[in-house]
């Protein structure tokens, strides 16, 4: 059974200072899907990332993003959270003196005053994220801890696949969760994204390599290079990837 | 503490609203009442004895109210026996909106092994002036914790002076000041090391923003024969406007050659990168900066010992720094 129509990207072009990054991306993300963003580096996977939600370093000269018929473009990051869009960041940022504990009470609350709920009581809000913190195998010495202060690599990609667990996204963009994770800690992130996939929810999940998509099945997989997507197929065109590379798709 | 002979005051006829007269658990309340103990009328005199440990907090909440000059000066004199122990709390307000000057010096003698722990929070209104003096005294072994909270006030300006004369003294300075508006703040600091073996540090952050001015002038002195310490200063700034403006002036003066020393000094703006993630989760611009404010002020809070004065201050520095003391017009808005 086919979606609803959730996210709509239409000839999107970014630029930072003089130079253009995204040359005209198209995509359509539908209810319950999770799409797949491969593509050598430099091609604008991050980019894509970073404009979607909202960071004002890039700046767009062309084209709309419209989720659930709202223009992306017009919302500030917040709005965008607010509206259910979440970045996993590929270098989460590390907040001396701020704790995930504030933080994300902060951000829940404020979904929830959004959405016109009261704000949760310390207590609901200390079994919620217990609760989400058992879903990625965090230890709950974390929540007292700076926001990423001192967490590995692999601890901080937990970190962002519990705030996403917090937050409830109804679409979740991963960008390069899995760059510097090992084997454990991958499996651990892919459980975690697999535990919160829902039929009214979709994932854009870019890599680099095959190795995330094998926990992760995506429905769609998309070649991202020198700004435009340039190919479009299901999950077997990420394992054409891993065994032949880029080449023949960028010089075919 | 029968020595002290104060009273406590709980049914000060100064102002109904003043949350400051409910005491923190384990508190004793103080009232100075422009310059004069309420009570005795006589500057704030405290001396405890050899060996003496004071087991509640003492809290010194002076007021400026109407009906004295608008300026006053007076000398408090603060004497800690050998091997005595306090927690002290010195709060300033203004209760009316008068153009106050105030000029205080506060001698603070801690005798050998004295361990004293000293927060002094000062709020008060835009059109006050409060300049303060501190001459500090270390004995041998004696440790002293101060932290200077400085949340509001028109001029204030704290000039301290330790003399560090006792081996094995430790002497641990630290600042907070919230400026914003036109208000203007002076933090200065000298630090004489003129015994060998002991350890200062000195902890000064502000925020600043609008058209406020800051400034910060600390120097470590060392003397020649003052070998073995440990000396430490830092001072951070927070710059939220373009027009607010800080002078720093950390300065070292070394006359001994084995001693460990540091100074530094920044200036920043609310990080980017930060202020984004926070906002990416959903945490609107204004909550954003006020937890990236708080992170800062964190690492000069986080050195209030007394966990329920913490908190309290913690309130205080985020009711702050969401601009809620800018309508301040008395003391009866609970910024206390």
């Amino acid at each position: 059974m086919e979606g609803n129509k959730m996210l709509t990207i239409k000839d999107l072009h970014a630029k930072v200072g003089d130079k253009e990054i995204l040359k005209g991306i198209n995509l359509n993300v539908k209810e319950g899907e999770i799409h797949a963003i491969m593509g050598p580096n430099g091609s604008g996977k991050s980019t894509l990332s970073s404009v979607l939600a909202g960071r004002d370093t890039f700046e767009v000269t062309e084209g709309e993003v419209i989720m659930d018929g709202k223009n992306l473009l017009e919302l500030t990051p917040e709005e965008r959270s607010w509206a259910g869009v979440f970045l996993g960041f590929q270098y989460p940022i590390e907040i001396p003196g701020v704790s995930n504990v504030n933080f994300m009470k902060s951000a829940v609350n404020e979904h929830r005053k959004q959405k016109g709920l009261e704000p949760l009581t310390s207590a609901q809000f200390l079994k919620l994220m217990r609760e989400k913190m058992a879903i990625v195998g965090m230890d709950s010495s974390f929540s007292s801890r700076g926001v990423n202060v001192g967490f590995s690599g692999g601890e901080k990609k937990r970190n962002e696949i519990f705030q996403m667990a917090m937050l409830e996204p109804r679409l979740a963009i991963l960008d390069e969760t899995d760059s510097g994770l090992d084997v454990d800690a991958l499996r651990i992130v892919a459980t975690g994204v697999n535990n919160l996939k829902r039929p009214d929810n979709a994932f854009i999940v870019i890599t680099h390599y095959q190795r995330l998509l094998d926990y992760i099945v995506p429905d769609v997989v998309h070649i991202l290079y020198k700004g435009r997507i340039i190919k479009t197929a299901g999950k077997e065109l990420a394992l054409e990837v891993e065994q032949r590379g880029y080449d023949w798709l960028i010089n075919g | 503490m029968g020595e002290l002979n104060y009273i406590y005051a709980p049914e000060s006829p100064l102002t109904e609203q003043f949350r400051c007269r409910v005491p923190m658990k384990g508190t004793r309340q103080l009232f100075v009442v422009n310059g004069g103990v309420q009570g005795t009328r006589t500057p704030l005199s405290i001396s405890l004895e050899k060996g003496q440990v004071m087991e509640e907090v003492l809290q010194v909440i002076s007021v400026r109210t109407e009906g004295s000059p608008l300026e006053i000066a007076y000398k408090n004199n603060l004497h800690f026996g050998e091997g005595s122990q306090a927690r002290i709390v010195l709060c300033s307000h203004t209760f009316t909106l008068d153009k106050f000057v105030t000029d205080e010096e506060v001698d603070i003698t801690l005798d050998d092994r004295a361990v004293v722990d000293v927060v002094v929070m000062q709020n008060e209104h835009n059109e006050a002036t409060h300049n303060t003096r501190f001459n500090i005294t270390a004995g041998a072994g004696s440790v002293l914790k101060i932290s200077f909270l400085t949340l509001h006030g028109g001029n204030i300006d704290n000039k301290v002076r330790v003399d560090i004369n006792g081996e094995g003294a430790n002497v641990d300075l630290s600042g907070l000041y919230l400026v914003d508006g036109k208000q203007m703040v002076s933090n200065s600091v000298e630090m004489n090391h003129n015994v060998p073996n002991c350890i200062s540090s000195q902890l000064y952050k502000g925020v600043l923003d609008n058209d406020a001015v800051a400034k910060f002038s600390g120097i470590i002195y060392v003397k020649q024969d003052a070998q073995k310490i440990e000396a430490y200063q830092a001072n951070h700034n927070l710059l939220l406007s373009e027009r607010a403006k800080i002078h720093t002036e950390p300065q070292l003066e070394i006359y001994a050659d084995d001693v460990k020393c540091s100074h530094g000094a920044t200036i920043g703006r609310l990080d980017e990168n930060e202020l984004f993630y926070l906002r990416s989760r959903g945490v609107p611009m204004k909550e954003a900066k006020i937890l990236q404010q708080m992170a800062f002020a964190y690492s000069v809070l986080e050195k209030i010992s007394n966990a329920e004065l913490r908190e309290r201050m913690e309130n205080l520095v985020e009711k702050r720094l969401r601009g809620e003391f800018s309508n301040c017009k008395d003391c009866s808005k609970n910024c206390c």
